[in-house]
């Protein structure tokens, strides 16, 4: 069924990438494994500071970061110091050969380089210009800095995450860097893309993040401003299924995951327990009922889980139909998940510092232009090379020149 | 004004999982056709109310994924529906669905069955392991998506179970791949006229926002592990104040320094100037090193922080009594002021209030006649200058463009229609 062309999706878009730390990177990363060619702009007077998050590879005098080898896959690396003149009209001229210009600086640094929309249009007539402020660049939080986690907090998430009697609890990833901020640029870029497509037009997208996290808790928004209700952390529970939760199973904080939501389901999951006697109890007759007694539901459940090892226990639900799930650590994905495996989800890449380094794959299958991940996260200044010369086509002379100025620092 | 997909028209198979997926691409302004059972859509009972009454079509949650979008009712079991599906594929140019793999074979919902009827058709399937794989036939919901894809494990208190984020994230993240795999299988087509099919696997969408634990853990073998309210660095980051809690990074990672001068400012710094408490705040990491050098003193070398474990609880002892001395405004404006990491932890009503939301006319107003109700809902999450994405109608009741698409469009006589109806096909 597959009719594999070599043709990448986005083969023919050139991607100006200004983009530092995590969510910007994560964007450019996506349009990079789809075909699209990315030139990554840093300055060694400013590096982006995703090079440094640990953990650290390091391989005889060598060390790069493992998170941004793998979140800037697909790219070129360039230096260009935008303190210097001659840089700024250096980037403008690589914008008038690209299709997209990314930044996502907390201020307006672009536009006060002359690099925003209003001036590129004037040298690339269908530009796509593409912000991520944190809060939008106009009212009384304009051009606030923040980060991931922090974002995560004020969009709610945090004081829906948790069990009742805990504070308000976040992962330790800073999600919204990750999840909400990168896929939502990444869909409106693509959208913009198509509609440049078939009118020749490109645009200015801005995306506040703070705005882009928020719909990631959307309906609890929601149900405050039509009903004035606030919804409140409920730990693992749900309100249309019981039981629903982690349960720990044998050995070092290890849990499966459960989740059961009609009478049938509830009637698989006690077959599989053997039926013991509790649960032909009237208190787990029906679903209100469970949801009455739930403490105890739990507390009943899981004195079966603890005994039992986390994967036998999720194989032998979802051999009967129930929804279930071991909760796996970074260890669990990457060693003995077989899904995980066969998907194909991590590779390995030659990096040309430090050896062979790991990174994720393309999750999303496409079945005729699938993604490709070609190489990892680039040197500072590593194609400059190719940018300047062969793209820029800059004399001998030129570049040199650069180089003494400090234009390429 | 034009929107940046008014020229396509989607097929909406897809229950909770990729509800979002398919209101991302109505609300960019694609003509998307809900596909419902004949009894209406599941999520039309999913809760929250309006009025938290829970008849009636009152489903904030229906409300929230399915603004924008056109209903037909069908019904997929029968050979006339089938049939029916066949006719609407043929005008389609995406088809988002979720059914579990088997249903999808047998209900001729699947590439090859569809590519026959219109080889243009982008096929976007969203299921909870992908269309391959030994756990292809799982089960899943959203807690198992969190808990497979491993983001459960990494939230929450050291010794409490792991715990699920809230929202329903996994759902998310999977309509997340759903809706750009689509839409780079449109651009593929735009360039080459080519249809194909788009396999999205909600774990390995939950899997791209873990990359710290699973990447971190093949470089490091160490097992990443829920920390509960510290986030980055062994050291807290999270305290109550005055009014509610706040997320104060900076106080354990670059800009320690900083926030020792406000606090010392305010006379609240109490003893931490003392000679004693130098070294270990100084490897907490501070804004001016970081200046300096870069990035790296901002993370704490945990091995350095666990020679200081009573110099540490003293500090924090020290900032928790600062920080309740602020509300959450102080601190965030104070925070940007100085430029240092704290931002205040919100609640729904907070988010309904915050003002710059407000200002940005985020919060749009909406109407439903039929409920007799007008409310504010949260607009869209990007801003597109020349498509932007609007409130074109109100969520759609069950099977209200049946008319509308299997006669005046699709050209199928009344009588058979009624037909139809009376069989419970539509």
């Amino acid at each position: 069924m597959t009719l594999t062309s070599a043709r990448l999706p986005l083969e023919g878009v050139r991607v100006l990438d200004f983009c530092w730390a995590v969510a910007g990177p994560s964007v450019t990363r996506c349009l990079g494994d789809f075909g699209a060619e990315v030139i990554k702009v840093e300055s060694t007077a400013r590096l982006d500071h995703g090079r440094m998050l640990p953990p650290v590879i390091r391989t005889g005098g060598a060390e790069v970061g493992a998170l941004f080898v793998n979140n800037n896959c697909d790219k070129l690396g360039v230096t260009l110091n935008m303190a210097h003149p001659t840089a700024r009209d250096i980037a403008r001229r690589l914008a008038a050969m690209s299709d997209v210009v990314i930044n996502n600086f907390a201020s307006d640094a672009l536009e006060r380089w002359g690099l925003g929309y209003d001036d590129l249009v004037k040298v690339k007539p269908d530009i796509i210009t593409v912000s991520m402020p944190l809060m939008g660049t106009d009212g009384p939080r304009a051009n606030y800095g923040g980060y991931g986690t922090g974002l995560q907090a004020m969009a709610g998430l945090h004081y829906l995450t948790g069990f009742p009697d805990d504070p308000p609890l976040a992962s330790n990833i800073a999600y919204p860097d990750f999840g909400p901020n990168p896929m939502h640029t990444i869909t409106a870029i693509l959208a913009a893309l198509h509609y440049r497509n078939r009118t020749g037009q490109g645009q200015h997208i801005e995306l506040c993040q703070l705005e882009s996290t928020v719909s990631f808790g959307a309906v609890p928004v929601l149900d405050y401003l039509a009903n004035g209700v606030v919804e409140m952390r409920h730990g693992n529970r749900a309100e249309t299924a019981a039981p629903h939760g982690a349960y720990r199973c044998r050995g070092d904080d290890r849990w499966c995951a459960i989740a059961v939501f009609t009478d049938a389901e509830w009637d698989k999951l006690t077959e599989v327990m053997g039926r013991p006697a509790w649960t032909r109890q009237q208190e787990f007759g029906s679903f209100p009922a469970r949801k009455e007694h739930e403490d105890e539901l739990d507390r009943l459940l899981e004195a079966w889980t603890v005994n039992r090892d986390a994967d036998q226990t999720m194989m032998s639900l979802q051999q009967a139909g129930v929804a279930a799930g071991v909760v796996q650590s970074g260890k669990d994905i990457t060693e003995t998940d077989p899904q995980v495996r066969e998907r194909g989800y991590f590779l390995r890449l030659k990096h040309p510092e430090v050896g062979e380094v790991v990174c994720e794959d393309v999750t999303i299958k496409l079945s005729a232009s699938p993604g490709k991940v070609r190489r990892p996260g680039p040197g500072v200044g590593q194609d400059n090379e190719y940018v300047y010369r062969q793209l820029l086509q800059m004399s001998e002379e030129e570049i040199n020149q650069c180089y003494v100025d400090g234009v390429f620092d | 004004m034009r929107q940046a997909l008014d020229d396509i028209r989607v097929l909406d198979l897809a229950d909770a999982m990729g509800g979002y997926c398919t209101k991302l691409l109505a609300d960019l302004g694609a003509d998307v056709v809900k596909i419902e059972k004949p009894e209406g859509d599941p999520m039309r009972r999913e809760p929250p109310f309006l009025r938290s009454a829970p008849d009636g079509g009152t489903s904030l949650y229906w409300w929230y994924f399915n603004t924008n979008k056109r209903s037909v009712t069908l019904n997929l079991e029968s050979a006339d529906g089938r049939d029916m599906f066949l006719g609407l594929v043929k005008s389609a140019d995406v088809l988002v669905e979720t059914l579990p793999p088997a249903a999808s074979i047998r209900l001729g919902v699947d590439y090859p069955t569809l590519r026959k009827v219109n080889s243009h058709l982008i096929l976007t399937s969203i299921t909870g392991f992908g269309l391959t794989g030994p756990y292809r036939d799982f089960r899943i919901s959203d807690i198992v998506g969190q808990a497979m894809g491993g983001l459960m494990n990494i939230t929450g208190l050291p010794h409490r179970p792991p715990c699920a984020t809230g929202a329903s994230q996994a759902y998310y993240m999977a309509s997340m791949d759903g809706v750009v795999g689509t839409l780079l299988a449109l651009c593929h087509r735009d360039a080459t006229g080519q249809g194909q099919m788009v396999d999205v696997a909600m774990q390995g969408a939950v899997l791209k926002t873990v990359s710290a634990s699973t990447v971190g853990y093949l470089v490091s073998r160490k097992v990443l592990k829920r920390t509960g309210l510290e986030y980055f660095r062994g050291v807290r980051d999270y305290f109550p104040c005055k009014d509610g809690y706040a997320m104060c990074s900076a106080l354990g990672g670059s800009g320690a320094d900083v926030m020792l001068d406000w606090m010392d400012s305010e006379g609240m710094a109490a003893d931490l100037r003392e000679e004693r408490y130098a070294e270990v705040l100084a490897a907490m990491g501070s804004r001016r090193r970081m200046k300096k050098g870069f990035g790296k003193v901002a993370y704490v070398d945990p091995r350095r922080l666990g020679l200081y474990t009573h110099e540490i609880a003293h500090i924090q002892d020290v900032w928790a009594a600062w920080l309740k001395t602020h509300t959450r405004e102080e601190l965030f404006a104070g925070a940007q002021k100085r430029g240092v990491r704290l931002m205040p932890v919100y609640t729904a009503e907070d988010v309904a209030h915050e003002p710059q939301l407000i200002h940005r006319g985020f919060f749009t107003e909406v109407e439903h006649p039929e409920l007799g109700a007008a409310f504010k809902c949260p607009g869209p999450p990007y801003r597109l200058a020349k498509t932007p994405c609007t409130m074109r109608r109100r969520p759609p009741l069950a099977g209200e463009h049946n008319l509308e698409i299997y006669q005046e469009e699709m050209g199928i006589p009344t009588r058979r229609l009624s037909w139809l109806k009376q069989r419970g096909v539509v």
